[in-house]
């Protein structure tokens, strides 16, 4: 009986095990590295097509764009915004879309859950797998704006750790949507609702100031805008002091949506 | 090796576990034979750490399963009711991520991997997909899956279920190997032939409850007698010969087509003086069992 005793005191210390966060990141390795020639098309060909035609198709038709004083060539202002934005998408997908799918139609999680891995590691694989999609698109995209010259400033290569904050934030909160998600129709709301207007809306096709004044202030809420706004400073060389704000709002949303989204599974899951 | 006392899983206000206790020797199969909703799967979930206990006691291996989840899950393998593989990466992959899931590393997961598909007949499939596989396959894979980790007991809920007779004659086969390679196995089924075939002991589960426990020969003997009789009601005579029995003082179970007579004390129940029907008697079975201590069949869906 005193064995017994001794397990269960031992249970009450904060038991978290890396190897378990790292053994999901190595699932999605693999089942990546299976298919990659496909994920490619994903990470750096559609997001070059969207690029290129909105920076030097409709960059051609629209003029100079007023940030912080200066004016930037439309090129230059929108990369950033679509290397970013599509760093959320990347997160979005696999952290609502793919893991519902694992959670609901593979049963995946059950047989990941049922190996000594909790629920807190299984999330935080997840999201950083996100995160690591991120930033594997961001790194692409952005060589492709580097070498287009859409890119201005040697601190861009800083956009690479903006890139994965964004994508540990959107794989929180797809996470959350893929926990509470009762089918894959509810999920699309997520990529319809939330997905598609922060992707326009939040600074990264035009200046937030072209908005009217009443929605001025919704969007600065929006969490794209945010690593959109750093992103653009960095690509520009053009840094201020009240970028931490944005920085600080990035990290808090990310380290709040992880404990939500490990909450809300195991509700779902641990019955 | 298990220890369950009491234990007690609730869903709500809905017990679907109601107190059972039972005791899992080491290096024995054991099993729970019971029909749809008797709580073999909440059982079996708890025990896999994977369903918190609502109240009792769990032990498992010397662990406070109650309290410890996680260090249970460290020394068992786990083969849910539904396969759970994964469709994403290959037949060989879905056992070396496994061992990663349990921190092995890379080459030792693949060593292990290698390992465990030529144990069970698999290397053949290895780079196959999970998805091109046949069900019993894909069973036969999900128990090779539990196996990755040198599990000291290893929990299968109803392993041939939905299964062809040939696919479930091949994954009886395994589970002989894997009884045989010493593991402690606690496996859930509702096929009376499977837990007589593969169970050294087992408990008759129903409604959340354990109506019996023992070896099948001693659960036979004890409840159903050595011999059962089936009474086929002649055309038209069926509510007659169920009052003959009735009077009989005989222990009777209504099946539909035919009643199924118990003898007691061992002995075959005598019927010489029923008319208007067909007697036959045959060897008592498992199921026999569940009917006298239910009254109704395992198969009741
Ligand atoms: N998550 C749940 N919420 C509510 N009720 C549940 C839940 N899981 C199981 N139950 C109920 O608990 C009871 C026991 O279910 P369980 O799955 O343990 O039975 P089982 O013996 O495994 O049956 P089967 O042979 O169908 O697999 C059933 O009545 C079931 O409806
Ligand atoms: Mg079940």
């Amino acid at each position: 009986m005193n064995e017994s005793l001794a397990v269960r005191r031992d249970a009450r210390r904060f038991d978290f095990r890396l190897r378990g966060v790292v053994g999901v990141w190595l699932r999605h390795y693999t089942a990546f590295k299976g298919g990659w020639m496909i994920e490619m098309t994903g990470i750096l060909i559609e997001p070059v097509f969207i690029l290129a035609a909105v920076a030097f198709g409709i960059g051609e038709l629209v003029g100079d764009v007023e940030t912080r004083g200066d004016g930037v060539k439309y090129a230059v202002f929108v990369a950033p915004g679509i290397v970013v934005g599509n760093a959320m998408w990347h997160a979005l997908f696999e952290c609502s879309w793919g893991a519902f799918r694992r959670l609901q139609t593979n049963r995946i999680y059950d047989s990941i859950l049922a190996a000594p891995v909790s629920m807190r590691e299984l999330a935080l694989g997840e999201i950083s797998w996100g995160a690591t999609r991120a930033l594997m698109t961001t790194a692409a995209v952005l060589a492709f704006a580097s070498v287009t010259g859409l890119v201005e400033s040697p601190w861009a290569v800083g956009i690479l750790g903006i890139g994965i904050l964004t994508g540990f934030m959107f794989g929180g909160f797809g996470l959350i949507a893929a926990a509470i998600a009762p089918s894959t129709h509810m999920l699309t709301l997520v990529f319809t609702m939330v997905g598609t207007p922060l992707f326009f809306f939040s600074g990264t096709f035009f200046p937030i100031s072209t908005l009217p004044r009443w929605i001025e202030p919704i969007a600065w809420a929006l969490p794209l805008t945010h690593p959109v706004r750093i992103a653009r400073a960095l690509a520009t060389g053009d840094l201020y002091l009240s970028l931490l704000w944005s920085l600080l709002y990035l990290v808090v949303a990310g380290l709040l949506f992880y404990p939500i989204a490990t909450h809300l599974l195991r509700r779902r899951l641990l019955i | 090796m298990v220890r369950a006392a009491g234990l007690i899983k609730k869903f709500g206000a809905f017990t679907a576990v109601d107190g059972i206790s039972f005791e899992v020797r080491r290096g024995e199969t054991f099993g729970m034979l019971g029909p749809n909703g008797a709580g073999k799967t909440s059982t079996l979930r708890m025990m896999s750490g994977l369903s918190p206990v609502t109240a009792g006691e769990l032990e498992i291996d010397g662990i406070d399963a109650t309290a410890n989840p996680r260090s249970v899950r460290d020394v068992i393998g786990v083969v849910s009711q539904h396969d759970g593989l994964d469709p994403d990466i290959s037949v060989r992959d879905n056992l070396t991520v496994y061992g990663f899931y349990f921190g092995l590393d890379r080459d030792t997961a693949r060593r292990r991997a290698d390992e465990v598909l030529d144990f069970f007949a698999l290397r053949a499939r290895g780079d196959d997909s999970v998805d091109d596989l046949s069900g019993g396959m894909r069973r036969r894979l999900s128990i090779a899956r539990a196996f990755v980790s040198r599990p000291r007991l290893v929990i299968l809920d109803e392993p041939t279920t939905g299964l062809d007779p040939a696919s479930r004659n091949r994954v009886w086969e395994q589970l002989a190997v894997l009884k045989n390679s010493g593991v402690t196995v606690v496996m859930s089924t509702h096929y009376m032939e499977e837990a007589a075939i593969l169970c050294d002991r087992l408990v008759i589960m129903d409604e959340g409850r354990v109506l019996g426990a023992g070896t099948p020969d001693q659960l036979i003997q004890d409840l159903a007698g050595a011999e059962a009789a089936q009474v086929r009601p002649e055309e038209g005579r069926r509510e007659d010969v169920q009052r003959q029995l009735k009077d009989g003082g005989h222990d009777v179970s209504d099946i539909g087509a035919v009643f199924v007579v118990h003898g007691s004390d061992g002995q075959r129940a005598d019927l010489s003086t029923i008319s208007g029907a067909r007697v036959t008697y045959r060897a008592a079975n498992l199921e026999d069992v569940f009917l006298t201590l239910t009254g109704r069949g395992l198969r009741d869906e």
